[in-house]
């Protein structure tokens, strides 16, 4: 059987986030949460992965306040046989690396195992730093935006969708996938997968738990900080041709996109 | 009632002077633009463009337009998204369309009243987010909710997905701003919860597609939010069987859904093409039934119990599959099918006919089994879905593309349809509205003393007859 570890986090449920101005975090408060898009598409591609589920044991592992569950209990209805929660005062205001200290330490007492999943980004950090991170300080090979998988002989072949094109990579197990949106649709759960999940235990490991020195994880073992936000200043320069002056509008066009760069000016023409 | 004056470059002219240049609007690309909604313009016969579209940006300019318009017997026609599908807003004997794109303000969130007042040419999730935002629903969001305006949903009475719990917009208005034919400045209904001093001319008016009178302010009902909800997919091995299963939620669980959408064979299929979806593991012979069950309440485990009790319920009653959708994620993924429908038919059909009927829930499985005759009879199609909760069907007949003659078969199938929803006590619309397409079938439905009672409430808003004309009853 393949034990497969699958990263999920609870995120804030809101498409306007707001920010902290002061303390440079995300305000959190009032915009409910929900389970990280990408992580679910992870465990939507093990279905499609793995159609028999009975070859695989996944377990889902969040770090996140005691309301991360309630994410938890979605990964045990999508298929997950144990949700393990990290939750601890300890962790709280962890950057990528305390999180993936933290991480690291709870797949190895919970591991070993052959697969590590996980979405390529979270919505509300955005750096797609956590898997790597992860994949380093648990000393396996990684590979992230992966879009397409298959495994045999202990080796997996990933496709990874990139900004040129999609580049193919062969990994051995164990080994770190993070994923994009096109590995899977979203798997939805099923009733009796829901009324699992609701029964089910979730186990709960604080930083004692993990032999975590505090000092080492959270706002404390982080590595860096948010000194100041800066929002990029987006700028409309928007003119209107009414009727009977299109061709101008489009010559005023042309020009526009020739002095931005998109095409060739007048003077560079063949 | 044909008589109307043109819209003379003269008078153009001075209605700019009334208004300022930049107000009236002569352009032919814009007067197309506004002279059709989502309906194909094959359902009328004589289709007419807009001589002039006026974009008011308050009541003061609506009120002076009005006065000018009666005053030279020049039809008016309101506009607010051209999400319509009715041809409500397609001006049937040209003149000016009065656009409501520049009142688009949200005046006030009252939330010790739980109202919020807006102008009408608000878009509706505009209206939801502000809502939320005050952390109270808008309810009376219709399926088109991201576009349309709120002035068209009131004026059209618009429906949606909701309404099984909380009522159509028109149940959600509470006080109405409107300027009469003549230019006068009037208000109807208020804050209130209660009123019965006079006549109830706000849901007059909520439903009677500008016909009677210009809204421009809008009071809205808000109710609490919901602090969660979670939608259920019932896939069902085949419609009679989910039809038949919509009355036991409430009867056997007294759990009351907020919405409750069915979506059959055809429905599916074509919502799947539309965007190139595999087959369903729960329908391998493609003959399932979907419903989608939405439960909403303030506390999780309250609602998780509630969900298993209506889906277990739906397995029992022969569901394949129950899907539960309890986030915003799973909650889009679910619908997205449901929503691709409409786009569906117009994409992959040139002869279609959207209709709306609605009948009690008791008659839908015979209404449903008759269409299916129907259509086999005629060489059509049919794609079914849409709000079974409340008993309104959007029932799409479809001409096969090699169909011989798509026109006079969709025609002949409309009147059988028709003929089949009025045995049933059913009615023509149950949210598109009549406008221009069903006009010529609403006598199938009401009776020579109502139309004659709608032509003399018309006459007693509107003498002119300027506002709207030639719809909802033939001229």
């Amino acid at each position: 059987m393949m034990r497969v570890a699958v990263l999920i986090k609870q995120v804030p449920d809101t498409d306007r986030v707001r920010m902290d101005e002061t303390s440079g975090t995300l305000v959190r408060d009032g915009a409910g949460t929900v389970p990280n898009l990408l992580d679910l598409h992870a465990l939507s591609a093990l279905e499609t992965w793995f159609p028999d589920p009975s070859a695989l044991l996944v377990t889902a592992v969040s770090m996140g306040p005691a309301s991360a569950e309630t994410t938890l209990r979605e990964a045990l209805a999508l298929g997950a046989r144990e949700a393990v929660l990290l939750c601890d005062r300890a962790f709280a205001g962890a950057d990528t690396w305390a999180t993936a200290v933290t991480l690291g330490a709870a797949l190895e007492r919970l591991g070993p195992f052959d697969l590590v999943l996980c979405g390529e980004k979270a919505t509300d950090g955005e750096t797609g730093q956590v898997g790597p991170e992860l994949a380093v300080l648990l000393g396996i090979p990684f590979a992230t935006r992966v879009q397409e998988a298959s495994f045999g002989d202990g080796r997996v072949l990933v496709t990874r969708q990139l900004e040129d094109g999609p580049e193919q990579v062969e990994l051995p197990l164990p080994c770190l996938l993070t994923v994009t949106a096109a590995v899977a649709p979203l798997a939805l759960p099923t009733l009796a997968g829901k009324r699992t999940a609701r029964r089910a235990a979730v186990t709960r490991l604080d930083a004692a738990a993990l032999r975590l020195d505090p000092t080492t994880v959270g706002l404390a073992g982080s590595l860096t900080r948010v000194v100041g936000l800066e929002r990029p200043v987006l700028r409309r320069d928007t003119r209107v041709f009414p009727p009977g002056q299109s061709a101008a509008g489009v010559d005023a066009f042309l020009d526009a996109c020739a002095h931005l760069g998109l095409i060739p000016g007048p003077s560079e023409e063949p | 009632m044909n008589d109307f004056a043109p819209l003379t470059p003269e008078l153009v002219a001075e209605l700019i002077c009334l208004l300022g240049e930049d107000r009236v609007h002569t352009d032919p690309d814009r007067l197309r633009a506004c002279s059709f909604d989502e309906v194909a313009p094959r359902f009328w016969k004589a289709p007419r463009t807009a001589e002039a579209v006026v974009t008011c940006r308050s009541t003061d300019e609506v009120s002076r337009l009005l006065a000018f318009a009666s005053g030279h017997r020049i039809p008016v026609t309101p506009r607010g998204a051209g999400t319509g599908l009715s041809g409500g807003a397609v001006p049937a004997h040209g003149g000016i369309v009065l656009s409501s794109e520049r009142m688009n303000r949200i005046l006030e969130v009252d939330a010790g009243n739980m109202t919020i007042t807006v102008q009408p040419g608000v878009i509706t999730s505009e209206i939801t987010a502000a809502a939320a935002e005050a952390g109270f629903l808008y309810a009376g969001d219709p399926c088109s909710g991201d576009a349309s305006c709120i002035g068209g949903n009131v004026a059209e009475n618009a429906g949606g997905n909701k309404v099984v719990k909380y009522g159509a917009t028109g149940a959600n208005v509470l006080a109405l701003e409107a300027v009469l034919a003549d230019g006068r400045v009037t208000r109807f209904g208020g804050k209130r919860q209660k009123d019965v001093t006079g006549l109830d001319f706000v849901h007059l008016l909520a439903g009677s597609e500008g016909t009677l009178a210009v809204i421009t302010e809008i009071t809205l009902r808000l109710v609490p939010w919901c602090a969660c909800s979670v939608d259920l997919l019932a896939c069902f091995p085949d419609t009679a069987s989910a039809v038949a299963f919509v009355p036991r939620i409430v009867r056997e669980t007294g759990i009351l859904p907020a919405a409750l959408e069915l979506m059959d064979p055809t429905a599916l299929a074509l919502g799947r093409r539309y965007l190139r979806a595999g087959a369903s593991p729960e329908d391998p012979d493609g003959t399932g039934t979907h419903l989608i069950i939405q439960l909403e309440g303030n506390h999780e485990e309250l609602l998780d119990t509630e969900l298993e009790t209506v889906g277990g319920l739906a397995l029992g009653a022969g569901a394949r599959q129950v899907y539960v959708a309890s986030h915003r994620h799973a909650r889009e993924r679910l619908w997205r099918l449901r929503k691709a429908i409409p786009e569906a038919v117009m994409a992959f059909y040139e002869w279609y006919s959207k209709e709306d009927v609605v009948v009690p829930l008791s008659e839908i499985p015979a209404l449903i089994d008759e269409v299916g005759d129907l259509c086999r009879d005629l060489g059509l199609r049919c794609a079914t879905f849409g709000h079974v909760g409340d008993g309104n069907l959007h029932v799409n007949l479809l001409a096969p593309a090699e169909h011989p003659d798509p026109e006079g078969s969709l025609e002949r199938a409309r009147l059988r349809l028709y003929a089949h929803v009025k045995e049933h006590g059913g009615t023509l619309s149950g949210e598109h509205g009549i406008g221009l397409k069903r006009r010529g079938y609403i006598d199938l439905f009401l009776d020579p003393a109502q139309l004659d009672l709608i032509r003399r409430v018309k006459a007693a808003f509107d003498p002119a007859g300027i506002l709207n004309p030639g719809k909802i009853v033939p001229e």
